[in-house]
């Protein structure tokens, strides 16, 4: 083992905050607010939130495919357990917000916007086919919608493959809801453990999981303990040198796995508290229905929907193209692209190996029709799904990270 | 270090994780095996933090330097 200096460099003209050029683009999800608030209160409150969950994604780069791939392909596990301690400060949140709604959860009564999703083949085959595609396309659904705002031309292609996958999903969804999903249980812990057995329950799964990822770091012979350190301009002298580094430490370096994590897991309980968790897959879904009806190949009727919490409900929320899903998509969007100009990281990216864009397309086909039949994505069935307590989080985030090993495999071969 | 216009620029512009690094790693392997320096273009933030422990474990050091907004050169290198 040689060298293993890191020697931080950066250029000294980059002490100083987002010149003026720069901050200006603050401008564009204010003026969005202000019209979604001429909507409607929730219009605007859902784009606010989307705004600031794309700001968090792209701050802390926060990549639920890398948390699984990097995994298998790095041994690395720093992204996972960010994600770990982001859904246990979620877990803890969402359990108070539950507890207002279903004050004893023995009876058998469930909160109704908790995801809480029928758990069965669906959800293993979702998982297994989302975490596969995403892999393949380099981003999942919410992965690809910030990556989209941060000028990632592969992440339109692979958002245009989700929607032709959900669109496809739809087409047979009644063939699945008919000989699986209806009859699937729905699982909350809660009924049986309480709130407070589940929480221990989850806290132990999480410590299992997180020991486990330091357990396989440890298992290769290098571990690699790595943080690029950028040379730190000058001690501060005034209280505007501390301000600035303080901007600095938001707009323009990088935060940690943990810190987005727990971000987004707090963004997630205040959506929860208003209207209900985080979810972007079933507006998606109605973009690609609305899209199908309006080329004269409508799908039709979707079975058992409004029965259903999370993703699928969305689908059914409204004959207007400007709904609350709706909202909180473009806001992830914009978040992100308002994130990476004040960070100088915006940059149109073009692929420039055709069999990218194949790639690309591909993976969001499959990711589409998974994140359909799972009914969510990474957020929606995974890390709003873990913290409602409900069973068919875990076992999607299980099953994803069969779908991510076997991705890993193939992309190798793609170089 | 000081004969920097002699280093060869693998340019992985437009590439995404994980890409970057596998092109890199194969470079560094592969291609030129035991080179002495190479410099990686990527305008992949996350290739920031995957290309430099990968090259790390294969020996080299490393700096990045910010080419340009959005964009970065990776520098890896071996010392005598």
């Amino acid at each position: 083992m040689a060298a293993q200096t890191v020697t931080p460099v950066q250029p000294a003209r980059r002490f100083l905050l987002p010149g003026s050029a720069h901050i200006a683009v603050i401008a564009v999800p204010i003026a969005i607010y202000l019209v979604a608030l001429a909507g409607g209160t929730s219009l605007a409150v859902f784009f606010a939130v989307g705004s600031a969950v794309g700001f968090t994604l792209q701050r802390a780069r926060l990549c639920f495919v890398s948390a699984f791939r990097d995994l298998f392909m790095l041994h690395q596990g720093r992204t996972l357990r960010g994600l770990l301690i982001g859904l246990a400060v979620g877990s803890i949140g969402f359990a108070m917000v539950m507890s207002t709604i279903v004050g004893d959860p023995s009876g058998g009564r469930t909160p109704e916007d908790a995801h809480i999703l029928p758990l069965g083949i669906a959800t293993v085959v979702g998982g297994l086919l989302f975490g596969l595609g995403m892999v393949l396309a380099g981003g999942c659904v919410s992965g690809s919608l910030y990556r989209m705002g941060e000028g990632y031309l592969g992440s339109w292609v692979a958002m245009a493959g989700v929607m032709g996958g959900l669109y496809a999903m739809n087409r047979t969804w009644n063939w699945w809801w008919d000989h699986t999903i209806s009859t699937a249980p729905r699982i909350w812990l809660p009924t049986q453990l309480g709130y407070t057995g589940s929480l221990v329950l989850s806290f132990a799964l999480f410590g299992l999981v997180y020991v486990g990822t330091l357990w396989w770091e440890r298992k290769q012979a290098f571990v690699a303990n790595v943080t690029i350190r950028r040379a730190q301009p000058a001690p501060p002298a005034s209280i505007a040198d501390d301000v600035r580094l303080a901007l600095r430490g938001v707009f323009r370096r990088e935060w940690t796995p943990v810190t987005g994590a727990i971000v987004l897991s707090m963004l997630n309980i205040l959506l929860f508290v208003r209207y209900r968790p985080l979810g972007v897959v079933g507006e998606i879904s109605r973009w690609a229905n609305d899209l199908g009806a309006s080329v004269g190949a409508p799908i039709g009727l979707l079975k058992g929907l409004d029965s259903l919490a999370g993703c699928a409900a969305a689908i059914a929320e409204g004959a207007s193209w400007f709904t609350d899903g709706f909202m909180l998509n473009i806001g992830i969007v914009v978040g992100a692209f308002t994130a990476a100009v004040l960070a100088r990281e915006f940059r149109l990216r073009v692929p420039r190996q055709p069999k990218r864009y194949v790639q690309s397309l591909g993976g969001g086909l499959i990711m589409g029709y998974g994140a359909g039949l799972g009914l969510g994505c990474t957020l929606g069935a995974f890390y709003s799904a873990i913290p409602s307590l409900a069973l068919n989080g875990w076992v999607y985030g299980l099953a994803m990270a069969g779908g991510a090993l076997i991705g890993t495999r193939i992309i190798r071969r793609l170089t | 270090m000081a004969e920097s216009q002699t280093v060869p620029v693998l340019d992985v512009r437009g590439e995404i994780c994980p890409y970057p690094m596998l092109r890199t790693n194969k470079e560094l392997d592969d291609v030129h095996p035991g080179i002495s320096a190479l410099d990686v273009l990527t305008d992949h933030p996350p290739a920031l933090s995957t290309i430099p422990p990968e090259a790390m474990k294969r020996g080299y050091g490393c700096e990045i330097d910010e080419v340009r907004e959005g964009e970065w050169m990776i520098r890896l290198f071996k010392d005598e």
